[in-house]
């Protein structure tokens, strides 16, 4: 059991390690909002070439289709592995795409992005498209009707309430991105996951990595929390004889 | 811990118990525990972590490489046989203690921390760090690390050297070393540093790189023995000195390395404490 407390639970080893541990977790921070933000853009983006109306459009749903099948498909880190891999040497790119310095982060940090976004944009698409296949059909028939152009429909009726319905398990998604960003490591990232696995090889302790995993539970908890509250609500609004909630 | 009767309390116990374990190699409570060794005569059984190649390398009954040779040469000095297993780093000291095999062969280097749990021969080898840029690349000394974007494998030698001497201005310790030297192609970082016989086996690779610098370190490799086998200990050493004596040593030295053994290596001593 001491053991146990002092290869994990070493306080002190924490207190030593915080700033560096610290540093590394708002790399990971910075990567989630970043490629979170990005992927809720391109999913939304995604989940709309899918659903376009029309024969004449086909060819681009069956793109969006076989986008999100390939990329929900492939592990996250191989995708990472394979973009940090190949893009250095596309040389037709100018090299500050291939070699992105944007903003002062090196680049894993940005292949790191674009991996995120690429498979995570994928996971969002299907959930913007449950959100909007779940507001029921009349919906776009009434708009139509009224005269609004499928684009019109969709961004005034149909979006406004399925993004709500799906705003959960959005946030779900992200908590499973903010969580996947450590897989960044395996590029020499310095987020928090490798800045422990370097206190580690130093001193054979892997207190600094639970201190990690710490950091990640003060900010994964109180957002899985919210989801909850998120859904309850959302249920209650729908439940029979409930009183009317507020809106969110 | 032993009078729980909650089992699945003992199962989680059990998981994080084995994690502790693997994770603890350089913890210093693997003392103790004398091997069931017979000593002298018949199979002399060695533990190693394979592959590391140019140091251990092959398949199962046939393992090769610069320890395997070198340690069954001393074997067949002391009139035994060595018999290789396969085994993980991170528990080789522990299994050792424990007698699962009587001796280390596994590129490991001599350190005051791993001195207290068990016992080193004398250097067979000593380590030095490359440089290693593409072709034309313009660091070739420590002092040129200086600003630069310094790939290292974590854990290891390099990336310490690396913290310590070199004002790099980024290090990236990526977890194995063929992932710092697809980076260094790929050209995101501008220098790898990692041990000179990875950096050859990545050079004749292919890929145009080269090494601009060899770098001495402290590093001594020494095989290991547990801390109460002096008898094994002395054998082993008189047999290492015989083997730099007539020669033996310098053929599997060049047979591996594809140069001469320095007279710093041929002269090295190490005091077992």
């Amino acid at each position: 059991m001491d053991q146990i407390l002092s290869q994990y639970f070493d306080l002190s080893l924490m207190w030593d390690h915080f700033d560096e541990v610290l540093a590394g977790f708002w790399i990971t921070i910075k990567l989630s909002l970043l490629s979170g933000g990005l992927a809720l853009i391109w999913g939304l983006v995604l989940a709309q070439l899918r659903q376009l109306p029309g024969r004449a459009l086909a060819p681009v749903r069956g793109l969006a289709i076989a986008y999100i099948d390939v990329f929900r498909g492939i592990p996250l880190l191989m995708i990472v592995v394979l973009i940090s891999g190949s893009l250095p040497f596309l040389t037709f790119l100018p090299e500050s795409v291939r070699i992105p310095h944007w903003f002062g982060e090196p680049d894993p940090f940005w292949y790191g992005v674009m991996a995120l976004t690429i498979t995570y944009g994928a996971y969002m698409a299907e959930v913007y498209r449950a959100g909007i296949e779940a507001v029921p059909k009349g919906q776009m028939e009434a708009a139509r009707s009224l005269g609004m152009s499928h684009r019109q429909a969709m961004r005034n009726v149909i979006l406004p309430q399925a993004v709500r319905k799906v705003f959960a398990p959005l946030l779900n998604d992200f908590i499973a991105l903010m969580k996947d960003t450590t897989l960044v490591s395996v590029i020499a990232l310095n987020e928090v996951l490798l800045v422990g696995r370097d206190i580690y090889t130093d001193t054979y302790n892997s207190s600094a990595l639970t201190l990690g995993a710490i950091m990640f539970l003060v900010v994964t908890l109180p957002l899985a929390r919210f989801v909850d509250k998120l859904i309850s609500r959302e249920q209650s609004r729908f439940t029979r004889g409930a009183p009317r909630v507020e809106a969110l | 811990m032993k009078k729980s009767s909650l089992p699945t309390l003992l199962a989680a116990l059990a998981v994080f118990a084995f994690a502790v374990l693997a994770a603890g190699c350089g913890d210093s409570d693997d003392d103790g525990g004398s091997g069931d060794s017979g000593g002298g005569g018949g199979t002399l059984t060695v533990g190693s972590d394979i592959p590391y190649p140019p140091f251990e390398q092959g398949k199962p009954g046939n393992y090769t490489g610069y320890d395997i040779e070198l340690m069954e040469a001393i074997a067949k000095n002391i009139g035994r046989e060595a018999e290789f297993q396969d085994t993980s780093f991170d528990t080789i000291f522990r299994d050792l203690a424990q007698g699962r095999f009587e001796a280390v062969a596994s590129a490991t280097t001599i350190t005051d921390e791993r001195e207290k749990t068990v016992d080193f021969t004398n250097p067979y080898y000593l380590s030095e760090q490359a440089l290693l840029v593409k072709e034309g690349g313009e660091i070739d000394s420590v002092e040129k690390l200086k600003g630069a974007t310094v790939g290292v494998q974590q854990g290891t030698t390099g990336e310490e050297f690396v913290e310590e001497e070199g004002d790099a201005g980024e290090l990236r310790p990526y977890p194995q070393g063929p992932d710092a030297v697809s980076a260094l192609k790929a050209g995101t970082v501008d220098v790898v540093v990692i041990d000179i016989p990875v950096a050859e086996n990545a050079v004749e690779g292919g890929g145009g790189l080269e090494i601009s610098a060899a770098i001495p370190t402290e590093e001594e490799y020494g095989f290991v023995v547990p801390q109460d086998e002096e008898e094994l200990l002395e054998e082993m050493n008189e047999a290492l000195d015989e083997l730099k004596d007539d020669g033996t040593f310098a053929t599997i030295y060049e047979k591996w390395f594809k140069r001469a053994p320095t007279d710093a290596l041929l002269s090295a001593t190490h005091q077992a404490t």
